[in-house]
């Protein structure tokens, strides 16, 4: 017991030593980006630790904080999101010292109005699922037509319809979806930390309570959708069906099409119908969330 | 599963997929999404051609990222608040340059795909860059391209020319038995023959090469046509795309200064409004100050025309009691008279006044008043006080009394309980 013991506490001075190191060498000055990925790589889990600290600290000061494993998820899901960004970001402004750069980053970060997407419901299993979905739309093209999937349950066909594609960007439809289910779902899932048992109590509950569970994911859906919506650029406004039908017609604005109906409920109301060149397609379509991709 | 073990495992997972990222790989004919402040702006086909992008906003230019369609984040760059930042991101063997500029009216950024050669883009290069140094004498730029080409074709003829100058010379110079002159007139056509028809052969030969080469290079310039074609239908799309986003820009500015202009309006309205409330309640304070002065004019032209009627009478009274002493007649009755008449003055303080000027000393005082006491109420107190007001010096008013019947001090000291008084004293 007293080995063990003594162990640990070498252990632990020992992680404590390296990390001092560590972040010594972070403050140093690195002068090119092969040195900066060298110390970044290594630093990884301090640096980590570092923004999911800065995290927690924002939500507690913002009235936000609760000691649970959902907020402590959120935290860590929100500072590895931080760390991605100065992985990538944080080589153009070398020379630099990379500690206090990656502290101005997430500090940068948390100084923009709703940095992130917070409501007490999005963070349990199901909310932190739409939540996932709608968040990765944003970065991901594979993950924004997924979202048709997951939220009506169409295939690749059903997508071009409704959207009144053309052939070129049929294709990429596929391809979308194809990517998708390979590992654009996955990945997605385990970047929301849902471990397999929380996706098939999903499954579950939609197949015990459907019109329950739907009901409740579309409420968490609009409040996801509501603020990762403001990732389109400013003159991507909601139309009316009039607007609607006149771009459709006219064959503009494919892209706007594509992204704005995916993340806009009341919209894909407004819209149905229209990509069809105006044969009936049957009812509007209601919200009823699939699980798998 | 604990809790503590499921956050642990979360946390690896993450720190693995962050490792990972540079492990990722883009597909070579997939898009590269661009984003500006982390929104989508467009992105950049990677169909082996090259590809620009071109963004101005009216915001400033914090981040630019790109991702692949999976959502990888390829690379990026965080921009200055002011001035051009350039980067260089390699994907694979694809390059894409980045650059962005902020300035005080906001940002612009532009990006531009240059997808790795392919293996015939660099044998036409590595052919290319030889006929360049053949023909480096060359001056003219703009024909450099057709001249590589028939620098080109000429070093390929002259070699085959020299090739079969040197085989003739070989065959002529050749130690061959003589032939007898008989045999040599029969000989002579036959080899020529052969000559002719090895010539011919070779003619053939050298014909082939030249049509090969012919093919080639239409071959080549067949590609180099496509490349043109491919350059100006990108060219092409790239306008229609500045286009669209000029268009757009001048679309949100006409919106903006619409706005600003609705808004400069509003606010100009509600300045009128506000000065026009300003100058109505003014106007209602002045017509009131008007009135007033109106009400008080009135009663002050009748008071004044009161008083000079009473003075025309004692005017009038003292003549006629000038007129009686004259005659030596003193009545008891006029000493009556005379002594209520005198006594009118402390009822008619301001005409009295000047009556018993003659008759008795006037007592002189100064006081000073409270802050912020009314004209009004100073007016009503040297009325209380049967006097009138003098000359008004630093503050000090003076006023003037008929002697009171208590000594001066004591008076003083009583005036000075009075509240509206500050300060009272005899002497100037």
């Amino acid at each position: 017991m007293l080995v063990t013991r003594r162990q640990d506490t070498v252990s632990k001075s020992q992680t404590m030593a390296d990390r001092t190191a560590t972040a010594s060498r972070l403050e140093e000055v690195v002068s090119t980006a092969d040195e900066f990925d060298q110390v970044v790589l290594q630093s990884l889990p301090m640096l980590l630790d570092r923004a999911t600290g800065y995290t927690k600290r924002f939500l507690r000061e913002t009235g936000q904080w609760k000691d649970d494993i959902e907020h402590e998820k959120f935290a860590l899901r929100w500072g590895s999101e931080y760390l991605e960004r100065f992985l990538v970001c944080g080589r153009s402004e070398i020379p630099c010292r990379p500690l206090f750069l990656f502290d101005s980053l997430v500090a940068k970060q948390h100084s923009k109005p709703d940095p992130f997407c917070y409501h007490p419901d999005l963070l349990r299993p199901l909310g932190r699922f739409v939540d996932g979905l709608a968040a990765r739309a944003v970065i991901s093209r594979d993950a924004l037509i997924a979202l048709y999937r997951h939220a009506y349950g169409w295939g690749p066909g059903e997508v071009i319809a409704m959207t009144g594609l053309n052939g070129l960007e049929s294709q990429r439809i596929y391809k979308n979806f194809r990517r998708w289910r390979e590992n654009g779902w996955q990945r997605t899932m385990d970047e929301m930390g849902l471990t397999k048992a929380e996706i098939a109590e999903l499954g579950n509950q939609q197949q015990r309570h459907r019109h329950r569970f739907n009901s409740e994911a579309e409420r968490l859906m609009r409040v996801a959708q509501a603020h990762y919506r403001k990732s389109e650029p400013d003159h991507y406004p909601c139309l009316s069906r009039s607007q609607w039908g006149e771009m459709f017609a006219e064959g503009y604005g494919c892209d706007y099409r594509i992204w704005h109906l995916a993340l806009c409920l009341d919209c894909m109301q407004t819209a149905w119908g229209l990509g069809s060149n105006g044969s009936t397609i049957g009812e509007k379509p209601r919200l009823e969330l699939q699980v798998r991709p | 599963m604990g809790q503590e073990e499921d956050l642990e495992l979360y946390r690896s997972r993450l720190l693995e997929s962050l490792s990972s990222r540079r492990r990722s790989v883009r597909g070579s004919s997939d898009p590269i999404q661009v984003y500006v402040n982390e929104r989508r702006v467009g992105e950049l086909e990677g169909a082996g051609i090259g590809a620009m992008l071109q963004v101005q906003c009216l915001d400033h230019i914090e981040t630019v990222q790109l991702r692949t369609e999976e959502g990888t984040l390829l690379g990026g760059l965080a921009a200055p608040e002011y001035g051009f930042r350039m980067q260089r991101v390699r994907l694979s063997a694809d390059t894409v340059e980045l650059c962005v500029h902020n300035t005080a009216q906001g940002g612009t950024f532009s990006a531009l795909l240059s997808p790795a050669p392919t293996f015939w883009s660099r044998v036409r290069k590595s052919i290319a860059d030889v006929a360049d140094r053949l023909a480096a004498h060359r001056p003219d730029a703009a024909l450099a391209s057709g001249m590589r080409t028939v620098a080109f074709t000429q070093a390929l003829l002259a070699i085959a020319v020299v090739g079969l100058v040197a085989d003739r010379m070989t065959t002529w110079m050749a130690p061959e038995p003589t032939p007898s002159p008989a045999a040599l007139s029969e000989v002579r056509p036959v080899s020529q023959i052969v000559e002719t028809a090895r010539l011919e052969q070779q003619l053939d030969e050298v014909a082939r090469k030249q049509e090969q080469l012919g093919d080639a290079l239409g071959d080549a310039l067949g590609a180099q046509q496509k490349g043109m074609a491919q350059l100006q239908q990108a060219m092409a799309k790239l306008s229609s795309t500045q286009e669209s986003v000029e268009t757009s820009v001048q679309t949100v500015r006409q919106e903006l200064e619409k706005q600003q202009a609705l808004v400069a309006s509003r606010e100009v309205e509600r300045a009128v409004n506000q000065l026009s409330s300003k100058a109505q309640m003014r106007h209602g304070q002045i017509e009131t100050a008007i009135h007033s002065l109106t009400v008080d004019n009135d009663r002050m032209s009748k008071e004044i025309a009161g008083l000079e009627q009473y003075n025309q009478d004692l005017k009038n009274k003292l003549l006629a009691v000038g007129l009686n002493a004259s005659k030596g007649v003193d009545s008891n009755a006029d000493k009556q008279a005379r002594q209520a008449e005198l006594m009118q003055p402390a009822q008619q303080p301001q005409v009295a006044q000047g009556a018993q000027t003659g008759q008795a000393q006037p007592f002189l005082f100064w006081v000073t008043f409270s802050d912020g006491t009314s004209q009004e109420r100073i007016d009503q107190w040297v009325h209380e006080m049967k006097g009138h007001k003098g000359a008004l010096n630093e503050g000090w008013q003076e006023v003037q009394i008929v002697p009171p019947a208590v000594p001066p001090d004591r008076f003083i000291e009583q005036i000075k309980e009075d509240k509206i008084i500050k300060a009272a004293r005899i002497g100037q």
